[in-house]
């Protein structure tokens, strides 16, 4: 078998080559094994294969000693480690032989260092897990699939998965991602079209992945042979973009209903870029907007255009962010009012290289600002100048402002009453009405709830107002402070006070001439009833004595008829007109005056006479009603004296305050009250057996000192004796 | 029987009391007339005949301005009379007061019949001992 030729080729193969016997000593070897795995560059024919080889695995070293027994081993690739920690791999091929096969008993051994392929080949599949990138191929001819390791990562199946085309498609989320892959797949089988797409996969553990799948097609006769791509994890990636897109899509909408219009100005370009509603606002024809800058500036206000262009230099320049207000001409003439803000962007050597902001439309917040503004100066003058008195209080009362016609009213300055709360000058009666009034405007915001008060004027007088109030609320609803309308009815009220006393003195007037109509209708009556019926007697009686009996009876009843005019003529004369004739007259002088005019009376009677009244003191009366009224109620004293005592009369006087009080004290018969309380100063009213009592006295006496606006009242104990008290006014 | 045994006249007009005496006797409206010629009086009298045992009268015919106690006063204290026998005298107020509070006033005392207005007429006698015989 050794022949020249085979031995040549065997010299000179490109490969490491050995040829061992039974022994394992050379027979021959390729140049190449001497090379790279023989440690002896001399002669190694008929040496011992392992006398002289590299450091080898130890399966090797098996395969070798069981190949030249007659085991074929290949293997096709061996990591082992070298003594100085070096990575290596091996790649062998053992065949056996024998005399009968090839001429000798022995081995052929094929030795192949492939460190170097495998190397790669790791750090490829290293890369391809660290970028999460796996490959694919699908083998057309023999319909087989074959996912690197990434690539099953991905699918998180197991390592040892083998997919086929279906299963492979079936991970695709069911719908327009498996329909997706399906179309682009055939669509390469078929048409020779690569693919590069994004969609979503369901794992082996039912998680949901976005992926990348890219596919080239190999080409043979025309014919699809062979596709193969890569797989890759784009899930964070794309779950960003998605949510970018989604923030870009809101933010769009945002701006869109908030009106509000976003552009871009490129610094380096010169380029400006609006949204839709930039043009909106601005009302530009998007299909005639130049992109330059003067296409905005154009649209500004005359007035506005120096400012807003010095601001927008100030932002290009980066010295200062845009923000400003500015008015802009529209096209059909009318004006709008916007807002603007931007940013400038800077690149990373601080040039500003692009500008960003948002314009939005404030006219109708201007129209509103000026409306408010008018009616804020309307409310100060309407205050300032109402009539009414007008003031801000805060919620707890205390005055905030007030206006000239409130201080007026009370006759404080702002000044001082900006120190005060309104409690402070309430009169303290009306208090607890005033903090019920506060409650129901300030905690239940009643806004046109009115209520009466009175205050004290800083000089001490009381003022009667109206009040009316309305809370005003801040934004989150709580009251700030209370609009309060101050109408001044003092004077009304005196004025009402005043007719009301009037009203009251004519009702009593009223009444007494009611009383008085009827006392005069009862007496006249009474005699006239009186003289029909003896009349009637008169007319029928045929006895002479009896008519002369009737007669004289007609007689009387005329003359008490006389009297009974007399005495109403008296009254009458009374009521009217005596507050004219008053004058300052001396008690003490009227006094001492009657009592000398009735002196022969008082010394008939023993009476013992006290008077104690001080000379200064003098009354507002009429002369003559003085003297009647001092006349009568003396004079009752001494006629209705007990009939067991001398009479014992006292005369005091003392000044209550504007008033002069004259007391008459006897000790005579005294006058049940209790029962003719009512009734002792009436008409015609008598309480005792006496032949003069008349019962006109005492309503004469009443009538006299009333018309000098005095008043009398009677204090009395039967059997004990009586005082009367004359209150007159003093002079 | 068709006239009144005791009838009693309270007043102070000894004029209206002349007359009043002499209708009564001219329509045969009394048997006896009793006179007082004011309230306390009347109420002592009366007070007098009813702790005697003696006949109180039918029919009252009352003033109301009277000295000392006057109509109203007088109705007061005889309302206050404890005597069954009081109970059953009629009352008529006989007055010259066209007041319309008099003519109210007369409605709070259930024991008045009527008020009628001086001068009496022997009519209004005539007209009362028809209903006090009816009853």
């Amino acid at each position: 078998m050794k022949t020249l030729a085979v031995d040549f080729l065997l010299k000179e193969s490109p490969n490491a080559i050995a040829i061992v016997d039974t022994k394992l000593n050379f027979i021959s070897h390729s140049n190449q094994w001497q090379e790279k795995f023989s440690l002896d560059k001399t002669d190694i024919i008929n040496k011992n294969l392992f006398d002289s080889i590299i450091e080898t695995p130890s399966l090797f070293k098996i395969a070798v000693n069981e190949g030249v027994k007659g085991k074929e081993h290949i293997n096709l690739g061996q990591k082992f480690t070298l003594p100085d920690g070096k990575l290596q791999w091996l790649k062998w091929k053992i065949i056996p032989s024998t005399i009968q096969d090839h001429g000798f008993d022995g081995a052929i051994i094929f030795l192949d260092d492939i460190t170097a392929v495998q190397k790669e080949l790791e750090l490829l599949h290293k890369a391809e897990e660290v970028a999460r990138i796996g490959c694919w191929e699908l083998d057309l001819i023999s319909n087989t699939v074959n996912w690197t390791k990434t690539t099953k990562d991905i699918h998180e199946v197991e390592p040892d998965f083998i997919p086929s085309l279906e299963e492979g498609i079936n991970f695709y989320k069911e719908g327009v991602y498996r329909d997706k892959i399906s179309y682009l797949v055939s669509n390469a089988i078929a048409e020779g079209k690569p693919f590069d797409t994004e969609l979503i996969i369901v794992t082996a553990k039912k998680n949901e992945v976005w992926v990348r799948a890219k596919g080239e097609v190999e080409i043979l006769n025309g014919k699809a042979v062979r596709l193969i791509g890569t797989f890759q994890d784009i899930d964070e990636k794309k779950k960003i973009e998605l949510a970018h897109e989604e923030i870009s899509e809101r933010l769009k909408i945002t701006t869109q209903t908030a009106q509000i219009g976003t552009w871009h100005y490129d610094l380096v370009e010169n380029e400006l870029e609006w949204d839709n509603e930039m043009y909106r606002i601005f009302d530009i024809d998007k299909n005639q907007f130049s992109k330059a800058l003067e296409a905005w500036s154009s649209t500004i206000d005359p007035n506005d255009k120096e400012r807003i262009l010095a601001a927008t230099n100030d932002a290009i320049k980066g010295l200062k962010d845009f923000d400003e207000e500015y008015s802009i001409n529209l096209k059909n003439g009318s004006t709008r009012f916007i807002k603007g803000i931007s940013k400038t962007i800077r690149d990373i050597n601080g040039q500003p290289i692009k500008m960003t902001g948002a314009n939005w439309d404030i006219t109708e917040l201007r129209s509103t600002e000026f409306e408010l503004d008018r009616s804020t100066k309307l409310f100060t003058e309407t205050f300032e100048h109402s009539a009414v008195g007008m003031a801000l209080v805060s919620p707890e009362l205390q005055w905030l402002k007030a206006n000239k016609s409130l201080t007026h009213s009370l006759g404080y300055s702002e000044e001082e009453l900006l120190k005060m709360s309104s409690m402070d000058i309430t009169h303290p009666d009306d208090l607890p009405r005033s903090n019920s009034y506060k409650k129901k405007v300030v905690n239940d915001g009643n806004e046109n709830l009115q209520f009466q008060k009175r205050y004290f004027h800083k000089n001490g007088n009381i003022v009667h107002a109206i009040i009316g109030s309305t809370p005003v609320k801040d934004l989150n609803g709580k009251v700030s402070h209370i609009i309060t309308q101050f109408l001044d009815i003092t004077d009304r009220i005196e004025a009402q006070k005043k007719l009301e006393a009037l009203v009251d003195v004519t009702k009593s007037q009223n009444e007494s001439l009611t009383n008085f109509a009827h006392i005069v209708s009862h007496n006249l009556r009474s005699h006239s009833s009186n003289m029909t019926m003896l009349t009637k007697f008169l007319n029928k009686e045929e006895d002479e004595d009896e008519r002369k009996n009737i007669n004289r009876m007609i007689t009387s009843a005329t003359e008490s008829l006389s009297e009974t005019i007399a005495h109403l003529n008296d009254v009458v004369q009374v009521k009217t007109g005596a507050l004219e004739k008053l004058q300052s007259i001396s008690i003490l002088n009227t006094v001492n005056q009657i009592t000398r005019s009735i002196n022969g009376l008082l010394e008939e009677q023993n009476t013992k006479l006290k008077i104690d009244v001080p000379k200064s003191h003098f009354v507002h009366a009429v002369p003559a009603y003085l003297e009647s009224i001092f006349l009568n109620v003396l004079t009752n004293a001494l006629k209705y004296r007990s009939t067991q005592r001398t009479p014992d009369i006292e005369i005091k006087s003392k000044i209550i305050g504007e008033d002069i009080l004259i007391s008459f004290a006897d000790n005579g018969q005294g006058i049940d009250l209790n029962r003719h309380g009512n009734t002792i100063f009436g008409m015609y009213k008598t309480f005792h057996k006496h032949k003069d009592a008349k019962g006109i006295g005492l309503f004469i006496t009443k009538n006299q000192v009333e018309s000098m606006s005095g008043t009398i009242s009677i204090e009395s104990k039967v059997d004990e004796g009586t005082t009367i008290f004359i209150k007159l006014k003093r002079s | 029987m068709n006239k009144v045994q005791t009838c009693c006249i309270i007043d102070d007009d000894p004029i209206f009391v002349y007359g009043t005496k002499r209708i009564i006797k001219e329509v045969d409206f009394a048997t006896s007339i009793l006179v007082y010629s004011n309230g306390q009086e009347a109420l002592d009298g009366l007070t007098k005949l009813c702790m005697a045992r003696e006949p109180l009268p039918e029919v009252i015919f009352l003033d109301l301005n009277m000295p000392i106690l006057n109509g109203w006063e007088f109705l007061d204290e005889f309302k206050n009379c404890k005597s069954k026998r009081s109970k059953k005298i009629i009352i008529y107020i006989i007055s010259s007061s066209v007041d319309p509070r008099d003519l109210e006033r007369v409605k709070n005392y259930e024991q008045v019949d009527t008020y009628i207005l001086k001068p009496i007429t022997p009519n209004d006698l005539a007209k009362i001992l028809g209903t006090i015989t009816e009853n």
